[in-house]
């Protein structure tokens, strides 16, 4: 034996609340097409292959692989499994295990406006993730001891339902469907719309 | 006299459509009276967004997210349900008739079903006769 | 089927129920009930028209209720034997086939069900399996989308016997379909469902995709596996021949299978696991190769029959390898699919062996069974003091020990296996076993614990598996604690609460009580008897307030050598934790309540011998050491 035991990938994870089941994958695929990730999103995302790796031991691979990032945990493949593995537990471990090795996820996940902030905390309760918080922070320009909303970028999985509801459009998530962009888009299509109707 | 078509904006929750090509007729063939907006969940719909548009012209608002418990992101869709039924209300006091926001809750397995549900209601907003605007363009563009 | 009922020596009695059997090997008494068919089997020529007057329809199971039958009908036309039987839940009683029956006079609607005895020398048990039902599998839509068919469904659209006489339809509007998925796996190797593989799905999925290759070439088929098993002679090139066919072969498990509403055109949504890739592709129909499951009635044919289930519902042969068609009970044998699933060559073989293991049992006068069965010393019986008890009877699971008022219990020989549970239950020791009566038993005990008692562990082993599990720790040269002393009794029902308070008495540092797994027990419900009363010594001992862990119980099958050793180490552990001087106190304290508990053993005639005996034995032994030491 090359590895003191216990220091698997494998054994770290079966260890952990839900991962129980994890060595009893057979590769049937369920999983995968259950998922719309692979079809919407990523083409690279396959929670099979990432069991697979974990069954090898290739630990490297699977804290760079973008397959625990972007689980969701919907479960839809859960209901799904014919051998009952709790995949988003797994998934979930694996990401937990990344990020203590230093590795961050690569979702651009929701940015809080520090600067128009108020801290009223709706955001805080309408997070899926728990991600929110409402903390006391020191704001430059703005002074000491604010409540101000903080993201946690190893909860935060990017759905932007935080940004709905905020009243003063201080959060936001970096990059994807930015608020303005979606308000611009649709203006200039109405606007295009109209015009050929006028003509 | 040919009538205008009205002018849809389509709300859709990018995990809603199983079927790829469903997916493929939304992205590429979605004919040219309706728009799509891509959210990342129906959680994400913003009531300003809605606002938006219907201050821009749009005739009517659909919003297309998953079922109850098949939400991608947990319970998005339950929280979107609550605000825009919510948004949907007021709009209605305000004068925009109920009948122009509609929501759809699409199922796992149901494919080619969101082509005739376009299609029915775009009929039924060609029927109905009044016309409300609830704002006109120029208080719009006093905004900026 | 028709050279059977032609047969001058075999009576075959169809539409009719097994209700009651009696009697033991060789000797069986059956209860049979030949239901109403309301047509006089002697009479009906199976001419069929009293089926062409019927005016009443419903769907006909024969054919997957894909076809309707009517209310006289016979279930396939190549039922035998050919009589006509007439539906009473769905008879309008329009008399209009008596009519159409003339003068044969054949029907008869007095007819009521028929409940004989027969005298029957074995029993064979042919039950089959039945079929899963996919439309609890919610993604796969059978039920909602018509283009979804069954494994069943498609055997009889593509038979020429069948509604649609071999010509491949489908449901939704009657086309030939060019286009056809079969999925493998609906309902088996699934956790949520069955957990087991069920055998001859992949070759049967083969067989029907070349069957209608060769039928259409046209048709494009695509078979859905997780894996391909083709374990037997000749399977693989089966395989092969339908690969080279141009059927397809796709590895993935379907996760979803949506339909076009326009077109009912079904779409099948798998991971391409090669490909790593999801793949939906277009079907205009998608076969589900359904599960293979117990029948429905198993629990009711197995408690008639007295025949144990293995998890999931099937029948429990004897012993797995070596007696696969046996059942627990002599005399009563399994054949086919009953048993565990089977394709064909595996149920005709499993079926002649059923009849050559029968058939011994009708040719002989005289039957052998195992002498270790039990005996009843009459005069110490209370029943036969006119007391009422019947402990023993309750605990046998063969029911072979019959109780009278005033009489004392008798064992009917023939149908006691041995496993001693009667003898151990028994509260006023008046049963024993053969070969292993309480004074063989404890002359064992005290020549084992002879010598510095405290330090062993002392354990009781079942014959089937803990003592397997013992010998198989030994052979595999896994270490355990060598103050491990064991004895082997038939069954975990034989160890006597007497033997444990015994051996505690005689100053025992431990005691193992282990037998089979509630499932693998070889005397059907033995481990049962034994486990009831193991978890009551636990109680008991608690109260006395022993060191936990003193007595143990663990349930160790043939195969768990590891666990067989895990468990005597930890064992020395508990031992080893406790204080000599402590443990000396304690089994101090507790030998005058033992010796209280075991006082009726005492009574229980050799017992006296075998004190006198082992004494001697051990002399002699130590004796011996001493000689061989010096």
């Amino acid at each position: 034996m090359e590895h003191e035991k216990g220091s698997d990938l494998r054994d770290l994870l079966i260890v952990l609340p839900g991962c129980e089941k994890l060595d009893m994958c057979f590769s049937c695929g369920t999983c995968v097409s259950r998922c719309p990730i692979q079809q919407k999103i990523e083409p690279a995302y396959n929670p099979r292959r990432l069991l697979k790796m974990i069954a090898l031991n290739m630990q490297q691979e699977s804290f760079t692989s973008i397959t625990p990032y972007l689980c969701s945990a919907c479960d839809l493949c859960y209901s799904a499994c014919p051998q009952e593995i709790h995949i988003s537990a797994v998934l979930n471990g694996v990401k937990k295990l990344a990020m203590q090795a230093g590795f961050s996820t690569p979702l651009k996940t929701a940015r809080v406006d520090a600067l128009t902030c108020v801290g009223c905390g709706f955001c805080e309760k309408v997070c899926p993730y728990q991600a929110i918080t409402v903390k006391e922070t020191n704001v430059p320009l703005r002074g000491k001891n604010l409540l101000i909303a903080e993201v946690d970028g190893a909860k935060c999985m990017a759905c932007g339902t935080c940004s709905s509801i905020c009243r003063s459009n201080s959060i936001e998530l970096q990059d994807r469907e930015n608020s303005e962009e979606v308000v611009q888009d649709l203006w200039s299509w109405l606007e295009t719309v109209e015009m050929g109707a006028e003509k | 006299m040919t009538q205008k078509k009205p002018l849809i904006v389509l709300f859709q929750c990018q995990y809603c459509l199983a079927s790829s090509l469903d997916q493929y007729w939304v992205e590429q063939e979605l004919p040219e009276n309706v728009k799509r907006v891509k959210v990342p969940c129906s959680g994400r719909i913003d009531p300003l967004y809605i606002l938006n548009a219907i201050q821009g012209g749009a005739d009517g608002i659909m919003v297309c997210g998953c079922m109850p418990e098949k939400c991608h992101y947990k319970e998005g869709n339950l929280h979107a349900r609550r605000t825009l039924n919510e948004f949907r209300n007021f709009l209605n006091t305000l004068g925009y008739p109920q009948e122009r926001f509609v929501f759809h809750w699409m199922n796992i397995d149901e494919r080619g079903v969101i082509q005739p549900l376009l299609a029915s209601f775009e009929e039924r907003l060609k029927r109905s006769k009044d016309r409300p605007r609830l704002a006109n363009r120029m208080l719009n563009q006093e905004n900026g | 089927m028709v050279d059977a009922a032609r047969h001058p020596k075999i009576d075959v009695r169809t539409y009719t129920n097994v209700e009651r059997v009696e009697g033991y090997v060789g000797n069986f008494k059956v209860q049979l009930r030949e239901k109403a068919r309301h047509v006089l089997a002697d009479r009906c020529n199976g001419c069929g028209e009293c089926s062409k007057a019927c005016p009443i329809e419903v769907p006909n199971y024969f054919e997957m209720n894909l076809a309707p039958r009517k209310a006289a009908y016979v279930p396939m036309s190549q039922s035998v034997p050919l009589r006509y039987t007439i539906d009473e839940e769905a008879c309008i009683h329009c008399y209009k086939c008596v009519d159409a029956c003339g003068a044969l006079e054949a029907i008869d609607f007095s007819q009521e069900d028929k409940v004989v005895w027969e005298d029957i020398g074995s029993i064979v048990v042919a039950t089959g399996f039945n079929h899963f039902d996919p439309s609890v599998i919610p993604e796969y839509g059978y039920g909602r989308y018509p283009n979804v068919i069954t494994a069943m469904e498609m055997e009889r659209l593509n038979n020429s016997a069948g509604p649609t006489t071999g010509n491949l339809i489908r449901p939704s509007d009657q086309k030939n379909p060019q286009r056809l998925a079969i999925i493998n796996c609906v309902g088996s190797r699934d956790k949520r469902f069955n957990p087991w593989c069920s055998n001859f799905c992949c070759m049967y999925a083969i067989k029907n995709a070349v069957l209608l290759k060769q039928m259409n070439p046209e048709l494009e088929i695509s078979i859905y596996y997780m894996d391909i098993r083709t374990p037997s002679k000749g399977y693989e090139e089966f395989y092969d021949r339908a690969r080279s066919m141009g059927i397809r072969f796709i590895q993935g498990r379907p996760s979803l299978i949506t339909e076009d509403p326009q077109t009912k055109n079904l779409f099948v949504h798998s991971e391409d696991v090669v490909l790593g890739k999801i793949s939906e592709l277009e079907y205009d129909m998608v076969m589900l190769n359904q599960a293979a499951v117990p029948q429905p009635d198993v629990d009711t044919v197995s408690s008639v029959l007295n025949i144990t289930q293995s998890p999931g519902g099937w029948f429990m042969e004897y012993h797995p390898k070596l007696r696969p068609v046996d059942s627990p009970t002599d005399g009563i044998f399994l054949a086919g699919a009953c048993q565990g699933l089977k394709d064909i060559p595996s149920s005709v073989s499993s079926g002649l062996a059923t009849a050559s293991r029968a058939g011994r049992i009708l040719h002989s006068d005289e039957w052998e069974i195992e002498p270790i069965i039990a005996q009843v010393w009459e005069d110490r019986c209370v029943m036969a003091q006119g007391k009422v008890c019947g402990v023993c009877s309750r605990a046998c699971p063969y029911g072979a020990i019959v109780i009278e008022e005033g009489k004392a219990a008798s064992v009917t020989v023939a149908k006691c296996h041995g496993c001693g549970g009667c003898v151990a239950e028994c509260p006023h020791n008046a049963i024993t076993q053969m070969h292993f009566t309480d004074a063989q038993v404890l002359a064992q005990m005290r020549a084992l614990l002879a010598d510095r008692p405290e330090e062993k562990i002392f354990a009781f082993r079942c014959h089937w598996c803990s003592y397997g599990g013992a010998d198989l720790a030994g052979t595999s040269h896994f270490d355990y604690s060598a103050n491990e002393r064991g004895i082997r009794v038939m069954c975990s029902a034989r160890m006597d609460p007497d033997f444990i308070y015994e051996a505690f008495r005689l100053g025992a540092g431990a005691v193992l009580y282990s037998g089979c797994h509630p499932q693998d027990c070889h005397y059907i419900t033995g481990q049962r008897v034994g486990a009831t009363r193991a978890d009551r010594l636990q109680k008991l001992f608690e109260k006395l307030e022993m060191t936990s862990g003193r007595f143990r119980i663990e349930w160790i099958s043939a195969a768990e050598g590891d666990k067989y050793s895990r468990v005597i180490n930890e064992m020395q552990k508990v031992i080893d934790n406790i204080p000599h001087d402590q443990l000396m106190a304690e089994i101090e304290r507790l030998r005058p309540e033992m010796e209280k508990r075991a006082r009726r053993m005492y009574e229980t005639p050799g017992v006296d011998k075998a004190l006198v005996y082992s004494d001697e034995m051990v002399q002699a032994i130590t004796a011996k050491e001493v000689k061989s030491g010096a």
